[in-house]
């Protein structure tokens, strides 16, 4: 029978899910949120079951209704379920304004579209039952009840669009109250109607493409319509390639002729930027039109800028603990000799743009997959995320089909904390960017550290071995339309024609569940080899492994799918979620496929690895797929692409007349309250950073906790203990500048690599010997540079920057992405916009902590205290938060920007990481200089205890206290140990001096006397920093 | 210890139940023999009260997301666990089983009905998931986990932690609980809305207990947000193990 139900929290109950629904149109709408007096939210859930009513009651009645919490509204199949109407009608009288004026948004999933609410219900259904229904359907959505006489149907339009539904993937209905207190939506009829049903007209066709005799306008039109994101020289190379005589007497032979559309998205996939990434492997042209006098020596012909500047670079420092670098899903390195430990991250950011929470969340359980699949598979143990949007406070205008900035980052924020709680992982650092050239494309990073054994089950963890023979396995979710194109999709710019079934929402639970059994499985070593299915689905995951055995030979009319009808090109490029590849002997099957039954997790045996030397597809018999391996990995034209920098733009000029005295307290609050800078603790606390009891310093520092005294302040980097058994940890932390993009990305990449070890370094990172295990990942978003000098340049100058910052402190690369096309090019108001994102660099640090008991955190602790800067050398206004808050001008007499001294980064990091010196274990507190300079430094240190402190300097106050830069520290020590503090940075050559004490005043007191003769300084309350900083009202 | 013989815990893991290692962890370092099992094991075994009662004198349902919290948190969880199992936890607990569980475990034991018909758990009262320390303080002597154990620290890591009681006899079932001395653990503040501002909830016994907050992520002192404020504590146990160790000298007691 078909049954609707309506679940409400019972009246004397407050509501949060409505309230949270009216903070968020509070944000959006203020005007609207005003018109709106009340507001409940009830769950929906459609359902079409082979069951009679009298089964169908008690099963409802035991999953749907908490007597205690709620009501239920089912027309009348369960009549005594609400009050005495038994319907909507006893809620409305429940509201404060009788009569009132109600309406009713209700909310449903598109069909097609992953509904995780409705697989579970389906599964508690079957709990309760005892029986499995293989043919019963259910949907879930929600209906949202507000109350209010100035509401009318376009105010309820626009709080359906704007904070109830993403209108590519939901749909919604309103209903007036007329409507609601009618029980029409109860009628088996209707109910039918509203049931998604994914009507696909099942095909299992496979069309060929001649190519042969096609024009170069005729390849590319095609490339075009199908997606492909091939370019001339690429389309050429395949043109050829099929048109060989050898090439069409073997297809011959096998009865192929033309190639098929499997084996162009094949090769689409595979050859994609996404995939390839055919910028970073281009030939380059560099040239420099203005150069910078004194400026870094970078070639005029380069060869490939992955394998110069990044691969090159950490050959350039090989170290026996990186055990697997730029080979894998991660890098991995040592952690003893009993554990390693993987890194990757990875960005989701075309995807975001169209859906914030879908991008995001499958973002997250997607790097979560790589690190599933990495060497023989390591268990996730942290997350990152860093999101760059434009400004959430955003009023002018939007382009369109672009998401307002507020509606983006609510939405990323909630898919990392959906997936990464969901998933058990707790999501430990990050960091927020904003730039209105984020607005066009949202930049959403995603990182997940790993731990692993060495040795598994007799094999080496970090390697994958495929014999001819072995099977491929395909586990986890089932493969959908969705997600077709994502790879092809993400490496062509945003636009309007944006297709959305390039949109996927994850199902943390299913992976979970993948994940667990295949960590058994790697322990009782039933399978060879693992990777992900991300980008390029299936043809990508087991076009990659055939590399292994030499080929592979797979049926995929044997892949468990969603539903029936895919064709079979998008059986094999589907990019739906949770799965992962594996390879397994023979002999081991029976074992690995009876545990995935008990596990509760589907796999599909597609076929097996061959030595053959081709990626060959059938679907049931027909050979629908058959390309040479050689061709398919090596065959991608190397592009080529000229660069030319113009030099760094004209400084800009000072305002002398600025008095630090008189404007400087201001100053420093109006900074703390920037968004760049402000308190993240909304954001951060709703990620679980604690789940698997391994946090030992967390991303904010939290005072009295629970207490009434309770108070927060910012920690640079985080650390956990994996290892029960072991005192060590790993330490994470990342750099992103890119305001400083737009000065010279040399320097901009330069600080990304500086800020990330440095905020590693200070909670307890171990660096600056051969042995200290320190290792960076680098991912890159760029403005599109091919065809566009410009952004080309900007890219070689940032990656040789990093090259020649991580040579300086000698810090290997082991793992990196690059996400090369964000751009959004579209309409406001019938004009055409182009919008570009600043070239960025995100720069994600890892070390081990040789011991926990020494990792550190940033606060301020015992008043008496000295406080120390450590480094501070060349500081520079020019790019800086205070320079953004100026816009034309610095204050003060000098307007420079900051330079890298990197001796002394080495004694500094050096000294931090434990590898010089012994005395690090009297620090009380470590903080490291970004933005705000160090006066923001030392505000962030007062907070967390509520704190003052009093410091004071003989330099020009301006630069001295706001300025930004390179591998400075705001240091405390108690009274008694300064002196051997002191003579331990004398003794090892540190730039150290002494800025003053902590205080227990509630004042930061800074003053400067210059030897000009200059004085004066600022006094400002610990309490309004925090207000400033905490930023209240301003987030969700 | 009698016979050299450990006391043993089961760790109930699967379905998204995720603290299941940090759980068996706290347990093995108070002294117990730590087993985590699959939910689906037990269920396929049908792995029995009997058999429940004669090989572990302590059960766990650890913390997680089960069934991804669809459907109201640690619900289809207590369905599966009703359905599959069938076990009777309170003859568990007569016959001197102890059980715990934590968050999502608790909010399943709160869905099986251990605490009576009229308790429920909801969504924090702000509407957010939330991950924080707060300060919990035991009350009664009735909770065999929390004895002799003073105000602790401990995080919590939930969106749905908001107890809830009948609200047509709220009164009477709040007096009925007390008389049996099931609320036995509060927070100092109110960081979710909570009846009562309940943390934890035992049975009449005592021997059944469950709660919000994490013990078993405060079992080294190195855990606690504050701790680089004493690194010459840096070696001491966190708070959280005193539970643990609580379970052990009883399990030890009955074994």
């Amino acid at each position: 029978m078909f049954v609707r139900i309506e679940v409400a929290q019972h009246p004397e109950f407050a509501d949060p899910m409505a309230n949270a629904a009216m903070r968020r149109l509070a944000l959006a709408h203020p005007e609207l949120r005003k018109k709106v007096r009340w507001a409940r939210w009830l769950d929906v859930y459609w359902f079409d079951f082979p069951l009679s009513r009298e089964e169908m009651i008690p099963a409802l009645t035991e999953v749907f209704w908490d007597r205690v919490l709620q009501w239920v509204i089912t027309g009348n199949l369960i009549p005594s379920a609400a009050g005495k109407h038994g319907s909507i009608l006893d809620l409305m009288e429940a509201a404060p304004h009788r009569p009132g004026k109600f309406w009713a948004l209700e909310r449903r999933f598109r069909p097609g579209v992953t509904d995780n609410v409705a697989h579970t219900a389906m599964q508690a259904i079957e709990i309760v039952t005892g029986r499995k229904f293989p043919e019963a359907r259910v949907a879930s959505g929600s209906l949202l009840v507000l109350e209010g006489p100035q509401l009318d149907e376009d105010a309820l339009a626009t709080v359906a669009r704007d904070i109830l539904c993403n209108e590519l993937i939901e749909t919604w209905t309103l209903y007036s109250e007329a409507e609601m207190v009618k029980s029409d939506r109860f009628h088996q009829e209707r109910i039918k109607r509203d049931l998604p049903r994914l009507m696909i007209r099942g095909s299992d066709r496979v069309e060929t493409h001649a190519l042969s005799g096609m024009s170069q306008d005729q390849l590319l039109d095609l490339s075009r319509r199908n997606l492909w994101a091939l370019n001339p020289a690429e389309m050429q190379a395949v043109q050829s390639h099929f048109a060989s005589p050898e090439v069409v007497e073997r297809r011959r032979t096998m009865g192929l002729g033309d190639p098929t559309d499997v084996e162009l998205e094949v090769i689409a996939q595979t050859w994609s930027e996404h995939c390839k990434h055919k910028i970073f492997g281009a030939e380059i042209e560099y040239r420099e039109q203005d150069p910078l006098a004194g400026g870094p020596e970078i070639p005029s012909s380069i060869q490939g800028l992955f394998r110069e500047t990044i691969a090159g670079t950490t050959a350039e420092i090989p170290r026996p603990w990186l055990l697997s670098v730029f080979s894998d899903n991660a890098g991995i390195v040592a952690f003893d000799e009993e554990h390693a430990f993987c890194i990757k991250v990875e960005t989701h950011n075309s995807p975001s743009a169209l859906d914030p929470y879908g991008g995001a969340l499958t973002g997250i359980v997607g790097v979560n997959r790589d690190i599933l699949g990495c060497g023989l598979g390591a268990k996730p143990i942290f997350n990152t995320n860093v999101f760059c949007t434009a400004p959430i406070d955003y009023s002018s205008p939007l382009p369109d089909r672009l998401l307002h900035p507020r509606r983006i980052l609510e939405g990323v924020r909630r898919g990392v904390e959906h997936g990464g709680n969901k998933s058990g992982i707790p999501t430990v650092n990050g960091a927020l960017v904003f730039d209105d050239r984020y607005l066009g494309k949202p930049l959403v990073y995603c990182g997940t550290g790993g731990f692993m054994p060495r040795v598994s089950a007799g094999r080496t963890c970090q390697t994958k071995e495929i014999l001819p023979g072995d099977r491929i396995c395909m586990v986890g979710g089932r493969i959908g339309k969705d997600g077709i194109h994502g790879a092809t999709f993400s490496s062509l710019a945003l636009d309007d024609a944006s297709p959305s079934s390039a949109v996927q929402l994850g199902d943390p639970m299913t992976q979970k569940r993948a994940a667990d059994f295949l960590l058994e499985a790697r322990d009782m070593g039933l399978y060879r080899a693992i990777t992900d299915n991300g980008a390029g689905g299936l043809s990508s995951s087991v076009g990659e492994l055939a590399r292994l055995s030499g080929g592979a030979r797979m049926d995929v009319s044997r892949a468990k799918t969603k539903y029936a009808g895919l064709r079979p090109y998008e059986l094999v490029v589907s990019e739906s979620q949770e799965r992962m590849t594996v390879a397994v002997a023979p002999e081991k099957l029976p074992l690995f496929l009876a545990l995935a039954e008990r596990r509760g997790v589907e796999v599909s045996d597609l076929g097996d690895f061959t030595s053959s030397g081709f990626f060959e597809v059938f679907h049931g018999e027909r050979r629908v797929a058959t390309l040479d391996l050689q061709f398919l990995h090596e065959g991608c034209p190397r592009l080529k692409l000229e660069a030319e920098w113009r030099g760094r733009p004209e400084l800009p000029p000072t305002q002398a007349t600025a008095s630090f005295s008189r404007e400087g307290a201001e100053v420093l609050q109006t900074l703390l309250g920037r968004p760049n800078l402000a308190s993240k603790e909304w954001m951060i606390r709703q990620y679980d950073h604690e789940v698997q009891g391994t946090s030992v310093i967390k991303p904010l520092q939290h005072s009295n906790p629970g207490g009434s005294q309770s108070s927060v302040g910012p920690n640079d980097g985080a650390v956990i203990k994996p290892k029960p058994g072991s005192p060590s940890g790993i330490a994470v932390g990342c750099g992103i500048n890119p305001k400083y993009s737009d000065w010279d990305p040399y320097l901009m990449a330069q600080m990304a690599v500086d800020e990330a070890i440095r905020n590693t370094v200070a909670v307890g990172g171990e660096f600056g010997s051969p042995d200290s295990v320190f290792a960076l990942v680098d991912n890159f978003c760029w403005p599109d540079p091919v065809g566009d000098k410009d952004k080309a340049a900007a890219l070689v100058r940032a990656c040789f920057g990093m090259r020649q910052a991580a040579l300086e402190v000698s810090a290997p690369f082991v793992s990196g992405k690059d996400s090369m096309k964000n751009d959004y090019r579209g309409r406001l108001d019938g004009a055409e916009v182009k919008i570009s994102v600043p070239p960025t660099l995100l720069v994600t640090a890892v070390a081990k902590v040789p011991d926990v008991r020494l990792a550190r955190s940033s606060e301020f602790k015992l008043t008496g205290d000295a406080i120390y800067l450590l480094g501070g050398e060349c500081l520079g206004l020019v790019g800086s938060e205070l320079h953004a808050v100026r816009g034309a001008t610095v204050p003060g007499p000098r307007a420079r920007l900051p330079e890298p001294r990197w001796d002394s980064a080495r004694r500094i990091y050096s000294w931090l990481g434990f590898a010089q010196g012994k005395e690090q274990g009297r620090l009380r507190s470590v903080h490291d200089v970004s933005d705000g300079g160090i006066l923001a430094a030392v505000a962030e240190s007062c907070l967390a205890r509520g704190f003052g402190a009093s410091i004071q300097t003989e330099e020009e106050p301006w630069e001295f206290y706001f300025g930004e830069g390179f591998h400075s520290f705001v240091v405390t020590v108690s009274e008694p140990d300064s002196a051997l503090l002191e003579a331990e940075w004398t003794a090892l050559g540190l730039p150290w001096r002494k800025l003053g004490t902590v205080t227990n005043t509630d004042r930061l007191e800074a003053r400067f006397a210059q030897p000009t003769g200059e004085s004066g300084g600022i006094s400002v309350e610990v309490r309004a920093l925090r207000s400033a900083w905490r930023k209240e009202g301003y987030w969700e | 210890m009698i016979g050299g013989k450990k006391p043993r815990v089961l760790v109930i893991t699967g379905d998204g139940i995720n603290c299941e290692q940090e759980t068996a962890q706290a347990f093995t370092q108070a002294g117990f023999d730590s087993e985590i099992r699959h939910l689906n094991d037990l269920v396929a075994e049908q792995f029995s009260l009997d058999q429940l009662s004669a090989r572990y004198q302590t059960l766990a349902l650890p913390g997680g997301f089960s069934f991804a919290d669809d459907l109201g948190s640690g619900k289809v969880l207590a369905l599966k666990l009703i359905h599959g199992l069938g076990w009777d936890l309170n003859a568990y607990a007569a016959r001197g089983g102890l059980v715990i569980g934590i968050c999502n475990g608790f909010q399943a034991l709160i869905r099986m009905g251990v605490f009576g018909k009229d308790v429920s758990i909801t969504h924090n009262s702000h509407g957010k998931f939330q991950d924080t320390w707060v300060k919990v303080n035991p009350s009664g002597t009735r909770c065999a986990w929390l004895r002799g154990i003073g105000s602790m620290d401990l995080p919590i890591r939930h969106g749905e932690g908001r107890l809830v009681i009948a609200s047509f006899r709220r009164r009477e079932v709040l007096a009925k609980m007390e008389r049996h001395g099931m609320m036995c653990l509060r927070y100092e503040g109110d960081p979710n809305g909570s009846e009562e501002r309940l943390a934890g909830l035992c049975d009449p016994t005592g021997r059944i207990f469950g709660l919000m907050p994490h013990p078993e992520a405060f079992v080294r002192w190195t855990a606690h947000p504050e701790w680089t404020l004493q690194p010459s504590r840096a070696n001491a146990p966190g708070q959280g193990l005193a539970l643990f160790e609580n379970a052990y000298q009883e399990a030890r007691r009955v074994l």
